[in-house]
């Protein structure tokens, strides 16, 4: 039996043609893409299903909707003022397909989209695109002002290009902290499996140690569901703090 | 079947205002755990030294002027990197702040 812990994050063509190729690389359908489209699908379900019969008494579904509708609508209020609530769309999505591939990696057998690097980065790049382009839009060249402290202007020359480099983190934190969460967990939780079945097979006393690492990974487990919500929701009021500070500046400071 | 008189309907809607704010309370995120905190930190700091770092490295290359650039675009990432944990830390205080607000 094969006990690498870090198999599971194996990005792997699941035919054995490509689909097409772009420029002489060979795009194929992985078990990334299986699993992104997996995600979608259940998120997709779950939000119809949950609307299909809208009754003013809300079933358990519907209710599950409509919490996880007034709790992204709650988070975008705080963290980035009323008229955040425009990006609604965009945030709501974020954090639906962040916390259904949490989620659904924590599955046995599972693929955890955001525990690929390439995804989170794809997420937080496009995250901050839009932040510098809704910051261009409401104050025109004036958005430039993000990047300058109230200071004295001696000040401002070393302060400036650390705001700047400051701003120019903000994509690789956002990506490194939800890839890395996830990361870090499944491999924790593959390690302490393979030492049940370690411990298991040795024979003797210590097979019947091989409860203790089994009595861990449970405890992980409800800690990696937590993680799972957690991560998501940073992700989520993250994004929601960058657009709001794109729309008011320094103005909340 | 009657129709509901408007006292009925005004009571309902202040029992829905009381429900709503209850479970708004409850619905606000879960307090971040200290290993939340610790990797929201770290990713920060680091993050801002590999950009530091990265900028100063790529400067050079482009310039030729190795490694002016890489120490000088170091030591701005070190303190973006403290600037971030800062604001970070000014950040996880006012949700704490306003998770005992909310009367938890």
């Amino acid at each position: 039996m094969k006990m690498d812990p870090m198999h599971q994050f194996a990005v792997e063509p699941l035919s054995a043609h490509p689909l097409l190729q772009i420029a002489g690389h060979p795009i194929y359908f992985t078990n990334q893409a299986l699993w992104m489209f997996i995600v979608v699908g259940a998120i997709s379900l779950f939000m119809v299903m949950a609307t299909s019969r809208r009754s003013l008494v809300p079933g358990r579904m519907q209710s599950m909707a409509e919490i996880s509708y007034e709790f992204v609508a709650n988070m975008i209020g705080t963290a980035s003022g009323e008229d955040g609530l425009r990006f609604f769309p965009f945030v709501f999505t974020i954090f639906m397909f962040v916390l259904f591939s949490n989620f659904l990696g924590l599955l046995p057998g599972s693929f955890t989209v955001t525990s690929q690097i390439a995804v989170t980065f794809g997420l937080a790049a496009f995250i901050i695109l839009l932040v510098i382009v809704t910051g261009f839009i409401h104050h025109g060249i004036g958005f430039l002002r993000l990047f300058v402290p109230k200071a004295p202007f001696i000040l401002l020359l070393l302060l400036v290009p650390i705001e700047i480099i400051s701003f120019m983190t903000r994509p690789i934190s956002l990506s490194v902290r939800l890839f890395a969460n996830m990361l870090a967990g499944h491999t924790m939780l593959k390690v302490f499996a393979s030492f049940v079945i370690m411990l298991g097979g040795a024979g003797g006393v210590l097979s019947l140690l091989s409860v203790a690492p089994f009595a861990l990974i449970v405890a992980i487990t409800a800690l990696e569901l937590l993680v799972a919500f957690l991560q998501a929701y940073v992700f989520a009021i993250l994004t929601c703090i960058y657009l709001g500070e794109a729309l008011h500046l320094h103005d909340h400071h | 079947m009657s129709a509901p008189e408007p006292k009925d309907l005004r009571e309902l809607g202040d029992r829905l205002r009381a429900a709503e704010q209850r479970s708004a309370a409850r619905q606000k995120a879960p307090p971040p755990t200290s290993l939340g905190i610790a990797f929201r930190f770290s990713t920060e700091m680091v993050a801002a030294l590999i950009v530091g770092g990265g900028m100063g490295y790529g400067i050079d290359w482009l310039a030729g002027t190795k490694p002016i650039f890489l120490i000088v675009c170091f030591v701005l990432g070190a303190a973006a990197g403290i600037r971030n944990v800062l604001r970070a830390a000014k950040e996880i205080n006012a949700e704490i702040s306003a998770k005992s607000d909310a009367g938890e």
